[in-house]
């Protein structure tokens, strides 16, 4: 064979393992999708039907009537707004605190910061509980919100981004009698939208998407976040797959269309965590 | 002035963070169940920790599933980051369909894959079509991780995949340029210049596999609740398991600082390797 036919041999390979990679990746949630649409028994049916023989849309309806799954995506939307919310402004103003200041505990503030990262909540479960608990925050939106409101990784990223910023920009505001913080809402802020729209993609699908927290500290129905009422409906009636896939469908809706809108932020989001240092 | 900027973040970090980690240093030398007075009682939760067979096995689960998880990412997220940085018709939309799963929740995961693993799910009947036997993967004691492991890949390969590209396109192209104008083949440029100018990347995705790893929870506790005979008891789970399930706070709290050194020996040991290798 010769070089060029070997490339041609090559390249085709490459491309059929791109696709094959593709099926796999996806398979998983168009499984989802089509199981979703199907009847208790049809989902486990032979030969396979990829595609539901009569959609059952009536699947959604009965499913959310499992549980109170209103409260749920309710809770779920509030604990990821706000918990995006404090992270958006908490990190923004550490990391152009870390970025463009010099003070005397600088570094010793951004290694504190960046330890927390060997910090997660699974590790220091416990204390933390108690912590709220002491706080009489249990059982309470506060208790699902306030512990997350600062996240290591995000001011990483705020300082990584307004550290490139040029410090002009600031001095110039200075000069023209700019308060310290109107320079941070209004020359910092604007000029980090890349930034803080992937930091905000993150986060909100970090925060939609809470269990353990919610699971330890949110024991009341009126509290749980939709990822604990699916579970927990999941964990009455294990073998109504349909509607347990029909609620995975719904709970994955938003960010899906999240994705679909804003890929670029969320696919330079995870870049620049990985860039630099 | 820049340390008020920072001092918001840092309260909280001190209130929810560091203040529960010596929280936890002290609580681990107390006997506690939330509801009498904690007792001090030395090294007693140590003692107990180290006798406990559960313990030796949740670590070792622990470990087993870090590298378990970690290793194959980092080989196939670069093989996936190779892929997608070739020139090739319709790379924008193959790059969505790979993307897609990085928005998509823990939960909905769980949930697909404990249905796919269903002794008469997806995976067996794609399996049975290649001559393979049904297993109920999940309550097998010697393919219970092994399915557990294979979700972390699977979920794992895309996001890290997007920061090898982060690392591939900083590559000037000038460089590979050079080299094929000298006659080196896409092996040689790839080991020459890809490699040691990737390195930093490399070990970045190191420490971040392993600390994501580590943390592993969801998945164990509505798929498996730990089992089989828990093969699948992962540390974290260990962790709640004795502190909210059995309210032995202090024991918890020992087993989360155990779990802590771990986490911070490994994490140093792979900064370490990281100045060594020439990053700053």
């Amino acid at each position: 064979m010769n070089r060029k036919r070997l490339l041609v041999w090559g390249g085709g390979v490459l491309t059929a393992l791109t696709i094959f990679g593709i099926g796999v990746t996806l398979l998983p949630y168009f499984w989802m999708l089509s199981s979703s649409l199907k009847t208790g028994t049809e989902v486990f049916e032979l030969p396979i039907h990829w595609i539901p023989q009569v959609p059952q849309w009536d699947n959604f309806r009965s499913a959310l009537s499992r549980g109170s799954f209103g409260t749920y995506f309710y809770n779920s939307g509030i604990v990821a707004v706000a918990v995006t919310a404090a992270n958006v402004l908490l990190c923004s103003l550490a990391g152009y605190g870390l970025a463009k200041f010099r003070f005397r505990f600088r570094e010793p503030s951004f290694l504190v910061i960046l330890s927390t990262l060997m910090l997660p909540l699974e590790i220091v479960l416990v204390p933390t509980f108690l912590v709220v608990q002491q706080l009489g925050m249990v059982n309470s939106y506060g208790g699902l919100i306030v512990p997350l409101a600062v996240d290591a990784f995000g001011v990483f990223l705020m300082r990584q981004f307004i550290r490139d910023l040029p410090d002009s920009l600031i001095e110039a505001a200075r000069l023209d009698g700019c308060s310290e913080l109107g320079i941070f809402f209004r020359i910092i802020l604007p000029n980090c939208k890349p930034a803080l729209g992937a930091l905000a993609l993150l986060s909100f699908r970090d925060n939609w998407d809470q269990f353990l927290w919610p699971y330890i500290i949110a024991s009341s129905d009126r509290l749980k976040t939709f990822p604990l009422g699916l579970a927990q409906m999941e964990g009455i009636d294990s073998a109504a797959y349909h509607e347990i896939m029909a609620l995975a469908v719904l709970g994955m809706i938003p960010m899906a269309i999240l994705f679909l809108f804003f890929q670029r932020a969320f696919v330079r989001g995870i870049a620049l965590s990985g860039l630099k240092e | 002035m820049g340390f008020f900027f920072v001092l918001p973040a840092l309260l909280h970090i001190a209130i929810f963070k560091l203040y529960p980690l010596l929280q936890a240093l002290r609580l681990s030398f107390y006997r506690y169940d939330l509801l009498s007075p904690p007792v001090f009682t030395g090294l007693a939760n140590y003692h107990a920790l180290w006798d406990n067979p559960l313990f030796h096995q949740s670590f070792w689960v622990s470990v087993k599933y870090m590298f378990g998880v970690s290793v194959p990412e980092w080989l196939l997220a670069l093989a996936l980051a190779l892929l997608l940085n070739r020139a090739m018709p319709g790379r924008a939309v193959i790059r969505l369909a790979y993307f897609f799963p990085i928005a998509m929740s823990q939960i909905v995961v769980a949930m697909v894959w404990k249905f796919m693993y269903h002794p008469h799910g997806l995976v067996n009947t794609i399996l049975e079509f290649f001559g393979v036997d049904r297993i109920n993967w999940l309550s097998t004691e010697t393919t219970a991780l092994p399915a557990l492991i294979a979700i972390g890949i699977w979920r794992g390969i895309p996001l890290f995949a997007i920061i090898y590209l982060a690392g591939l396109q900083a590559i000037p192209r000038d460089y590979h340029e050079a080299a094929m104008v000298d006659g080196a083949n896409a092996f040689q440029r790839f080991i020459h210049i890809t490699l040691p100018l990737l390195l930093p990347t490399i070990l970045f995705v190191m420490v971040i596999s392993l600390l994501s790893a580590v943390k592993v929870f969801l998945n164990p506790l509505v798929m498996t609740g730990g089992g089989p005979n828990g093969t699948t008891r992962v540390l974290p789970y260990f962790i709640y398991e004795t502190g909210f399930t059995y309210f032995r706070m202090g024991e918890a709290a020992a087993a989360s600082t155990v779990l802590f050194v771990f986490v911070f020996a490994l994490t140093l040991i792979l900064l370490r390797l990281l100045r060594r290798g020439g990053v700053q």
